[in-house]
């Protein structure tokens, strides 16, 4: 039991570094009222607003790998 | 057009493991149109190259450069200077492309990035299909603008054989029988009597390999 504690311990300190791009019009509207609902994601999400995310091209998703980001996700 | 194919990543990868420098040069005609190969593909062959070497802890150089044409040599002008500073070229163009750059940077190591498929069209977004094979003897004069040489899994420059079933071919059932294409084409025409004549065994001959041709204008050149 003291190892599985200490394994989701582990999992805990691990904050992966996410991107987010985001359509202006629908999710970055969402993430907007989330804030004035006072509702918190982590500081490790960054987002990018887009105009609209049918512009995301496979070479957009890379980059931010290469940049460092753990995991990339596109909402629009 | 020329369609090709990327090769699986890893098979790439394997071809520039242990370089320092890497160059990937995209070919900005047909592989661009088929998606294989132009300016797009190249940025993401690169930065795969990048991410892969960076999770192996490695410091490789991955530059990317996309020139118009791979099989004109005037269009590498732009690169001769460069070129000395890599270690590899990968070549996202058709095997003629590689080819040239391969003979005109021949100090450099010059890998494909690309299975060359045929020469085709495009059906619609994203599909291709093969319609020329180069046979230097145009049959398409007689046969309704379908070529069976291509077309047909066997050929025939006289057709459809036993093996046509309800328009579909004996090899692969899905895939349409030309000689039947053919007939429906001219019949549509008014030409049927077309398919009666009797065409000579194919002359091979002329599919000479490699082939060179030269432009009646620059005949002189050649004497």
């Amino acid at each position: 039991m003291e190892k599985k504690g200490a394994e989701e311990g582990a999992e805990m300190s691990y904050e992966p570094k996410i991107a987010a791009f985001c359509c202006t019009y629908c999710a970055y509207s969402a993430a907007d009222l989330a804030g004035s609902m006072r509702l918190q994601y982590p500081p490790t999400v960054r987002m990018v607003k887009l105009l609209c995310t049918g512009k995301v091209e496979p070479i957009h998703l890379l980059k931010a790998f290469e940049a460092g980001a753990d995991a990339v996700f596109v909402a629009g | 057009m020329i369609v090709g194919q990327r090769k699986p990543f890893d098979e790439i990868k394997s071809y520039v493991d242990g370089c320092q420098r890497i160059l990937v040069l995209g070919c900005g005609t047909c592989v661009a149109v088929c998606m294989a190969g132009g300016e797009k593909e190249v940025q993401i062959l690169a930065s795969q190259l990048r991410i892969a070497f960076k999770e192996e802890g490695k410091d490789v150089q991955v530059d990317e450069e996309t020139i118009l044409r791979q099989c004109d040599r005037e269009y590498f002008d732009t690169l001769k200077d460069r070129v000395d500073k890599y270690d590899v070229v990968i070549s996202m163009a058709c095997g003629a492309g590689v080819q040239l750059a391969a003979e005109l940077f021949p100090h450099r190591v010059v890998v494909p990035a690309l299975n060359t498929t045929f020469i085709g069209i495009a059906e619609k977004e994203g599909v291709w299909s093969e319609k020329c094979r180069a046979c230097s003897n145009c049959l398409l004069a007689e046969t309704g603008g379908i070529c069976p040489i291509t077309i047909c899994p066997k050929g025939l420059v006289n057709g459809p054989c036993g093996g046509t079933n309800h328009g579909k071919c004996e090899v692969d059932k899905n895939k349409d029988c030309a000689w039947t294409l053919i007939y429906r084409r001219l019949e549509g025409q008014g030409r049927l009597e077309k398919i009666r004549e009797i065409h000579p065994p194919k002359n091979y001959k002329v599919q000479t390999t490699p082939a060179t041709i030269w432009h009646a204008a620059y005949r002189e050149e050649e004497a």
